[in-house]
This record gives C-alpha cells, sequence and structure tokens, in this order.
C-alpha cells in the first residue's frame, strides 16, 4: 500500500519532467521558420495531459494525508520480532559450529596422522 | 470534507501549504507557456523599431522559461516533500509494513526453532545409541556410582513399568561389564527411543 503511493509520487516526477521537456519541444518548435502543425499539436496535447494528470495526483495524495495524518509520531516497531529472529538465527550458528568441531574431532579420531 | 478530523494546527497548515504550491507552480507553468506562444507571434506594427521588439520579445521569453523551469523544479520539491510526509505520517501503511515485517521474522524464527529441534531429536537417538556401544566396551572408565544415559534410560523404563521387575537384575549391567561385551551385545530395547518393547535383563 505505502509502495503504491510512493511509485504513484514517482510516477509524477517523471510527468513532470515531461511537462518541461514538451514545453522545451514546442518553443524549440516555435523558435523555427517552418513550424509543423502536428507536431506541435501532439506536443500540446501531451503537455496538457501531463498537467492535469499532475494536478489530479498531488490533489489526491494531498486529499488522502489529509484524512489519515493525525500529528502524532509513530510509535511502532518490530525490534521484538527481529531480536528473537536473531537469536534463533543464533542458535543454529552455534549448532553448526559445534557440529562442524565434532566431525573434525571424528576425522582426526578416525585418520590418525602418522 | 465532513470526513476531515481535527489536525494539529502545524499539520493542517503544511497540507494547505501543500496546496497552494501546488495550484501556483502549475498555474505558473500554464500561464508562462501561453504568453511565449503569444510572443512568438509576428506583428507587422509595433510601437518600437523591430530590432527593439524582437529584443524585448527575446528577453521576456527567457524570463518566462525560467519562470516555467522554477515552476517544475518547485513541483519536484513539493512531491519529495509529500513523500517525506507520506512515510512518516501515513500510518495504515506503517502499520502494514510492521506487521508484515513481523510475520515474516516469526516465521523464520519457528522454521529456525523447528529444524534444530528435529537436529535434537536425531542426535539424541544416535547418542543414545553411541552412549549404549562405549559404555558396553572395554574402554569405559565408568565409577559405580556414575550411570550411562542408557543404563538411566533403562532404569527409568523399568520403574515406570507396572511390573518393576527389572530393578535388581539391571542394577548391575553396567558395572560388570568391564571385562568387556558379554550379554549386553544384543541389540538394545528400550521403550524411550522406540528401538524395542523389552528391557534387557543382564543375567551374571
Amino acid at each position: 500500500m505505502a509502495n503504491d503511493r510512493l511509485r504513484a509520487l514517482e510516477e509524477v516526477e517523471n510527468q513532470i519532467a515531461t511537462i518541461l521537456q514538451c514545453a522545451g519541444n514546442i518553443v524549440l518548435e516555435l523558435s523555427k521558420d517552418k513550424h509543423n502543425a502536428s507536431f506541435l499539436d501532439r506536443q500540446l496535447s501531451q503537455f496538457t495531459g501531463s498537467v492535469n494528470r499532475v494536478e489530479t495526483e498531488l490533489s489526491s495524495q494531498i486529499r488522502y494525508l489529509t484524512q489519515v495524518a493525525t500529528g502524532q509520531p509513530h510509535e511502532g516497531s518490530t525490534y521484538s520480532a527481529r531480536k528473537d529472529c536473531q537469536m534463533a538465527l543464533n542458535r543454529a550458528e552455534y549448532a553448526r559450529v559445534k557440529l562442524g568441531e565434532l566431525g573434525r574431532t571424528c576425522e582426526v579420531m578416525l585418520d590418525p596422522q602418522p | 470534507m465532513a470526513n476531515q478530523r481535527a489536525l494539529p494546527q502545524s499539520k493542517e497548515s503544511l497540507l494547505q501549504n501543500y496546496n497552494k504550491r501546488l495550484k501556483d507552480d502549475i498555474r505558473s507553468i500554464l500561464d508562462n507557456l501561453t504568453e511565449i506562444i503569444k510572443t512568438a507571434k509576428v506583428e507587422d506594427e509595433t510601437q518600437v523599431s523591430r530590432a527593439t521588439q524582437a529584443e524585448q520579445d527575446h528577453y521576456e521569453m527567457h524570463v518566462r522559461a525560467a519562470n516555467i523551469v522554477r515552476a517544475g523544479e518547485s513541483l519536484m520539491k513539493l512531491v519529495s516533500d509529500l513523500k517525506q510526509f507520506l512515510i512518516l505520517n501515513d500510518f495504515p501503511s506503517v502499520n502494514e509494513a510492521i506487521s508484515l515485517q513481523n510475520q515474516q521474522l516469526r516465521s523464520l524464527q519457528e522454521e529456525c526453532d523447528k529444524k534444530l529441534t528435529s537436529l535434537r531429536d536425531e542426535i539424541a537417538i544416535d547418542l543414545y545409541e553411541l552412549e549404549e556401544e562405549y559404555y558396553s566396551s572395554s574402554y569405559s572408565q565408568l565409577d559405580s556410582t556414575d550411570l550411562p544415559l542408557c543404563e538411566a534410560y533403562r532404569r527409568w523404563d523399568s520403574w515406570a513399568s507396572p511390573d518393576g521387575g527389572d530393578i535388581s537384575g539391571s542394577a548391575h549391567g553396567g558395572v560388570e561389564d568391564t571385562d568387556g561385551p558379554t550379554s549386553q551385545e544384543t541389540s538394545p530395547k528400550h521403550d524411550l527411543n522406540g528401538h524395542g518393547t523389552t528391557a534387557a535383563v543382564d543375567e551374571p
């Protein structure tokens, strides 16, 4: 859910870049002696569409934040679960180390060096 | 606006500021591009000379283009501020992310502990057999008061059984085997690890 909203905001950033790109192409085309009307129309429609999308999306995000924001800091944490998991991994690692030592001891006993 | 709760003044004013910035930047981009396009129109009659008019139009277009770029950059800053606000204040998504992370960590911990428990059970079975073999061999330096694990389990089995007739028979089993494996080299039969049903009785 959070990733969707953040991805939508990243898409808005791309749209803003598109807006500036289209504005630059329009001005560049107008600077020529002979204008390509179809190119100008395409760029202008793309510019207008991007502006509308940016405005709609950002307004929607601000409206959502108005509804969910509480002004209080979030005090949730994953610390206890992370600590328990880390202890379980430490137990497994310790068992692995001890079994490794046992295996090496058995190898030494079975293959005595001359 | 019926759903809007009473936010702290700072948050509410911040969100209103975001709205204002959005409206201003969009308006700036549209107005400046419109004026650039209007200025690009070549007029036959000008109040000043064509060179002066051209110079003026050139400067105006520069300024308006710079305004468009500034408004675009301001919009990017607004998006960045909104991302930051979203990460810090979007409680539903933060709660969901925390619960998902907790769930993943707990499942990993349970899987780890389950595998360790099964490993422990397997090693306990092998250890039982190894101890029985060792303590029934001539290499054992067993004290009469020190019981090996297999012997302790054998006694526990005999005490646990309702007959209880094997207590005296098995009490000397571990001590008399110092000369070597005699009658105990037959397969160990104990209930503890599911190897068999009867306890081996050592006949001197």
